[in-house]
């Protein structure tokens, strides 16, 4: 595996890309700087010098061109640095005041270069542009007023200068920055990616260290450590499982070898058939073993079964109920059906049909002569509700969460026949139609009850969806 | 019978075919689609058995192959697959039953005889009969030897079901699946206590019995020989 460098990290691709993303924003401000300054300067210089010509011209022509001529001569003489420049020429092209060339001399807008040595005489100033605003009087006296331009040039250029060294300061810090972020990164990965590394050479109890930095980051690695919970419980599960596969064939398997071997001796005809018999026996036994581990395989695989369809629950129910009826009778028992009539559920009917069996497989099997065992269907605030219970012996209530496992058998039950698979079939296929299975003592005996997420009562009429298939409590 | 046999595994189909044999059957086996496909559109056979997972061309290919030609021979597909999907792409490929790998060769044989002497105008037939029991399908009624019996709905199912396949050998199986839809292997003996009932109103009293029980495989409804 190449070992990755800060330089290539997530974070200093990031810090690249704000770098950049700041350049490019740094130009867009910059030329929108400038274009709104220029406008703005030439509208402020217009205003300006409108504004200074309409001084100057206010009393003429009453209080006469020397006024004027004062007024400029004063402004030039003023301590403080003027920011207009004036040319006043009479009619004849003679000029009465002011400091600006003769070039200035139109009316209207215009533009001069002008060297102004005034405030530092002998030391000539640099050339400026200025801009012009002439007016011509009553008399044909030409008023020039001038002001420099706004320098719009300067200021962008100082603009950008600072633009341009922010820019490349704050490049430089996100790119250090960056590269100090990656490292870090990269450790905290590195610490996550060694914890991979070990889950991956086999040690299932290993975790992902909290990567940090962030609660998103530490979110993932939370979701990380409860899928690999999810699997280490699967997969315990799985080996749990397949132990007890093992060991639970190897019942049926040694007695079939013991049968086989006893066979070999027999003389008579006789002996061999009820041996082989015996022997087939043996391997049904086997065979509903499997059968039921690959049902359940197949259910809780997720496993494409036919899609759910309505199916009329209420009958469902009754012909199970009706057929295990006669069973009962032979072995002692009694069946109660109470079952409500008009009551449709989503579900394959098949797989309920058979959830059904088992249940009242096993009230039948585990419960003693004389035992009652009612099976009811009802609707209980919009859901379908069906129970199977008896009043037989029970389970004890530490157990009610275990009966459900595979393989999972109680003592007394040790030597009634099957496998143990038949609770963990009907929770697989409760879990599949997202039926809430209960596991209640009856006071006395076992009360098993399924809870549809939803049910229609024809009869009712009522149409009723109280919440929409939630997980399987299995 | 003639039958024609499908399955690629050696050891399966000959044992299969011993047994179809045994029963009294011809058996043509053939152990690739295309080779089923051709034998069974160019002869006349009772019902053919498919293997469904033949390698490539499968059993369940030849048989729609067979169905899109026309041919309309009952066909029982096999398989090791127990999905409820599997069964219900098989029976609409155009099988007539599903048997689920391991069976009991007496399982088979049933269903094959079920199968071959399935009357082909089953609706036109409203009274069924087996000596002095007859089963009124129209009327829902039962009697024997003229005296009325009364049986339950699923006791009179079951007694229809039997006596449609009146001579032949009936399954536990084949009860489970035909009388109550179920098919799957109850833990108890859902089927012999329907049984000892049905036996109870239609044979006790009556001197003769026409419900029989085959050892091994199931039961048979027949009137006594001669």
């Amino acid at each position: 595996m190449k070992k990755p460098n800060s330089f290539n990290s997530a974070a200093f691709r990031f810090a690249l890309l704000i770098a950049g993303m700041f350049g490019l924003g740094s130009i867009l401000l910059l030329t929108i700087v400038e274009y709104s300054l220029r406008a703005y300067a030439a509208e402020a210089t217009a205003v300006g010098l409108q504004a200074e010509t309409a001084v100057l011209t206010e009393d003429w022509p009453d209080g006469g061109k020397q006024e004027v001529i004062d007024t400029i001569r004063q402004r030039q003489r003023s301590a403080y640095e003027q920011p207009f420049h004036y040319l006043l020429r009479d009619a004849g092209g003679k000029t009465l005041a002011g400091d600006l060339p003769p070039a200035a001399a139109r009316a209207g807008w215009g533009h001069v270069t002008f060297v102004d040595d005034t405030p530092q005489p002998g030391e000539p100033g640099d050339p400026e542009m200025l801009q012009t605003l002439g007016t011509r009087l009553a008399d044909g006296t030409l008023l020039i007023v001038g002001t420099d331009t706004f320098d719009v040039q300067k200021v962008r250029d100082r603009l950008a200068a600072f633009t341009i060294g922010s820019s490349a300061a704050l490049t430089l810090l996100a790119l250090i920055g960056g590269y100090f972020i990656g490292l870090m990164f990269l450790r905290r990965l590195e610490r996550v990616n060694g914890a991979v590394a070990r889950i991956m050479s086999g040690d299932m109890s290993e975790r992902l260290p909290a990567i940090g930095m962030s609660p998103e980051l530490d979110h993932l690695s939370t979701n990380l450590n409860a899928m690999l919970d999810r699997i280490a419980a699967l997969m315990d599960g799985l080996r749990q499982v397949s132990t007890d596969i093992a060991h639970d064939l190897r019942t049926p398997l040694t007695r079939l070898q013991q049968r086989l071997e006893a066979m070999r001796g027999s003389d008579t005809v006789d002996a061999y058939e009820v041996g082989i018999e015996l022997a087939l026996g043996q391997i049904n036994e086997i065979h509903v073993i499997f059968r039921a581990l690959l049902r359940i395989g197949m259910i809780e695989g997720g496993e494409r079964h036919q899609p759910l369809t309505p199916i009329d629950l209420s009958e469902l129910v009754s012909r199970v109920a009706e057929a295990y009826r006669p069973v009962a009778e032979d072995t002692g028992k009694s069946l109660q059906p109470a079952i409500a009539e008009g009551i449709t559920v989503i579900g394959d009917a098949e797989l309920l049909a058979q959830l059904l069996t088992n249940l009242i497989d096993n009230a039948i099997v585990h419960t003693p002569e004389g035992t009652t065992i009612t099976v009811a269907l009802d609707m209980e605030s919009g859901c379908a509700v069906v129970t199977v219970a008896d009043d037989g012996p029970g389970v004890p209530s530490d157990q009610h969460s275990k009966i459900v496992r595979r393989f999972y058998r109680l003592d007394q039950s040790r030597h009634t026949p099957g496998a143990g698979l038949g609770l963990a079939l009907v929770a697989s296929i409760a879990g599949l139609h997202g039926v809430k299975l209960l596991i209640e003592d009856n006071k006395p005996g076992l009360r098993v009850t399924l809870r549809f997420p939803s049910a229609i009562n024809i009869l009712g009429g009522a149409y009723d969806t109280a919440e929409e298939f939630p997980a399987g409590e299995t | 019978m003639k039958l024609l046999l499908l399955e690629d595994d050696e050891a399966t189909r000959s044992h299969i075919e011993r047994t179809l044999t045994a029963a009294g059957h011809v058996v043509d086996v053939c152990s690739t689609g295309p080779d089923a496909v051709f034998l069974a559109s160019s002869n006349e056979y009772s019902v053919i058995v498919l293997d469904r997972m033949v390698p490539g061309f499968d059993g369940l290919t030849a048989l729609r192959q067979l169905r899109a030609q026309g041919v309309s021979t009952p066909a029982i597909l096999l398989t090791g697959m127990d999905g409820i999907r599997d069964r219900v792409e098989g029976l609409e490929g155009g099988a007539d039953d599903y048997l689920v790998k391991p069976f009991a060769a007496t399982e088979l044989v049933a269903r094959v005889a079920a199968l071959a002497r399935r009357p082909p105008t089953v609706d036109a037939i409203t009274t069924l009969r087996v000596a002095d029991l007859e089963l009124d399908l129209l009327k829902r009624t039962v009697s024997r030897a003229g005296r009325r019996i009364e049986l339950q709905a699923q006791e009179m199912k079951l007694l229809e079901y039997l006596m449609r396949h009146k001579g032949e050998v009936v399954t536990r199986t084949m009860m489970l699946e035909n009388v109550w839809s179920f098919h799957f292997d109850p833990q108890t003996n859902l089927i012999e206590s329907h049984m000892s009932r049905l036996r109870a109103k239609v044979d006790r009293g009556y001197g003769t019995d026409l419900i029989h029980t085959v050892r091994g495989s199931g039961y048979r409804i027949e009137a006594p020989a001669g």
